[in-house]
């Protein structure tokens, strides 16, 4: 819808690199990972942890030699008191290169006390369907692997598995029954196990199923174990519920 | 005299405008979202934004933003690092207009033929589907038409400076490489490129061929993920019911292969060729 914008004029690149002086870095802001303020709950990514955490804020930076001494009318640094409505606040600036990812530790087992659920956790992802993953097996259960982790800063990590086999039922038929209380430990692959505790047993009916909600990337961390529950329905072959258990770190 | 090349990035300004809940929460209701990148080597600068110093000594490879800034026309300049005012622009002043919470990148960079210029990018910033990620390659520097490969198999090909193309992708580590389209020989990379679930990774090739400083930026928009639909819980019936695909299981997890969704190529490829000069 831009392309009527396109001007072309004569180019002198020579001429510009000419007039330009290549300063030394010192004055340049590197603010790090400040450019990454859209979600803080966000799965850790790399500018999170890999961006040297000495980078200064983008409006300290600005040396003030590099101000002008005697402009005709006074040239507002970065940090001054906005004066058009155009200002802008503290604009982060951060190296462009390529970073690497850095992973949170990854859950590999769940114990909900007072139940037969002592199972291994396995990350899992999104079905050609677009549903949350479960592991095939009744004694096992999946980490939604691209939201928080169990022990995140913030939103729900999230903890699914099957409530019967093809013939019985598995021991996530015991979630529904869980009391307010109850202790859930999630074991970590190379950090320490999280103890949690129950506040709330909710039915959510799978028609009206609250994805946001359910998978959080923001506010409070929680952990939601989840699988079905309900009735079920013959026709849908499915049962009509989810059963979703919130626990909360002790 | 003064380069007044701007280009338009993707057309996408009304979906992205449409679709601007998931941006950077930092901004007042409906302000747009505009981040810079300085991709000409050797020069450091300063940027100015009607008139204002609005980046002091700004260096090559970096990437400053997102700033928030209410809707409208802004004429961006770009001087020397020691210019009193924004008059000796060594590239610009240009005009842009930012639409309501529109997501732009303003990129300062070397044409095809290494001449300064300027390229104001519109940045896709629409919900991604659970358990993808999205990335776009921009060609802002001083060299051929390239291909991108990854994994030694191109997977954009024949891009021109200053276009871009959009790829849906799993997540994962891409190692990928540019080359002169036709050819596998690296002139950039091969380097690391993660892609989140749920991000927009926008990956930028800039510097100069003639000059041997190719290289790679990176610029990340988050929070653009969506929630699976459902947690199937239930093994019953599962086997004859279309919602639970069990045999998916867990295979893609780890992988760094680029499986390339053709259906999910999206606006941005479109408009990107039909930008193709």
């Amino acid at each position: 819808m831009k392309a009527g914008h396109m001007k072309k004029g004569p180019t002198t690149a020579g001429e510009s690199r000419r007039r330009s002086s290549v300063v030394s870095g010192g004055g340049v802001l590197l603010a790090g990972a400040l450019l990454l303020s859209s979600c803080a709950a966000a799965p850790p990514v790399p500018a999170a942890s890999s961006v040297p955490s000495a980078a200064q804020a983008a409006g300290q930076a600005v040396p003030a030699q590099s101000v002008p001494a005697q402009p005709v009318s006074p040239v507002p640094a970065i940090t001054a008191a906005p004066t058009s409505p155009a200002a802008v606040p503290d604009i982060p600036v951060r190296p462009a290169a390529p970073e690497a990812a850095v992973a949170a530790p990854v859950p590999v087992s769940l114990t909900v006390a007072g139940t037969p659920i002592n199972m291994p956790v396995v990350p899992v992802g999104v079905s050609d369907s677009g549903a949350m993953e479960i592991p095939d097996a009744f004694d096992r259960a999946g980490w939604y692997r691209f939201g928080p982790a169990p022990g995140a800063a913030a939103g729900t990590a999230v903890i699914a598995g099957h409530i019967d086999t093809k013939s019985d039922n598995a021991p996530f038929s015991a979630l529904k029954s869980v009391a307010a209380g109850t202790v859930v430990e999630v074991g970590r692959e190379g950090a320490p196990a999280l103890k949690y505790r129950v506040v709330s047993v909710e039915l959510m009916a799978k028609d009206r199923f609250d994805g946001s909600s359910v998978f959080r990337r923001s506010g409070q961390h929680e952990l939601k174990v989840i699988t079905c529950g309900g009735e079920w329905l013959d026709e849908r072959m499915d049962y009509s519920d989810n059963v979703i258990v919130t626990a909360v770190l002790e | 005299m003064r380069n007044r090349i701007f280009t338009a990035g993707a057309g996408a300004g009304a979906i992205a405008a449409a679709i601007a809940l998931a941006g950077p929460a930092q901004a007042a209701e409906g302000d747009a979202q505009l981040s810079v990148l300085h991709g000409v080597p050797g020069l450091t600068v300063d940027v100015w934004v009607n008139g204002d110093r609005t980046l002091d000594d700004f260096a090559p490879g970096t990437l400053a933003g997102p700033l928030a800034l209410p809707a409208g026309a802004y004429e961006l300049a770009i001087t020397a690092s020691d210019a009193a005012d924004a008059s000796a622009a060594v590239i610009g002043p240009v005009s842009v207009t930012l639409a309501a919470n529109g997501n732009y990148t303003a990129v300062a960079n070397l044409d095809a033929a290494g001449n300064p210029t300027a390229n104001l990018f519109t940045n896709d910033v629409s919900q991604i589907e659970a358990g993808k990620g999205k990335l776009t390659v921009r060609h802002t520097a001083a060299a051929p038409a390239v291909d991108v490969l990854a994994g030694g198999a191109a997977v954009v090909s024949n891009l021109a400076n200053p276009n871009e193309q959009t790829l849906t992708l799993d997540p994962g580590t891409v190692s990928a490489a540019v080359a002169a389209t036709g050819t596998t020989a690296p002139v950039i990379g091969p380097a690391d490129v993660t892609i989140a679930e749920g991000t927009h990774t926008v990956v930028y090739a800039w510097g100069s061929l003639a000059d041997n400083n190719l290289q790679l930026a990176v610029q990340t928009i988050e929070g653009l993920h969506s929630a699976p639909g459902s947690v199937p819980g239930a093994l019953d019936g599962s086997t004859v019911g279309a919602a639970s695909d069990p045999a998916a299981l867990t295979l893609g997890i780890g992988a760094a292969a680029l499986a390339l969704l053709l259906g999910g190529v999206g606006v941005a490829r479109t408009v990107a060729a039909r930008r193709a000069e």
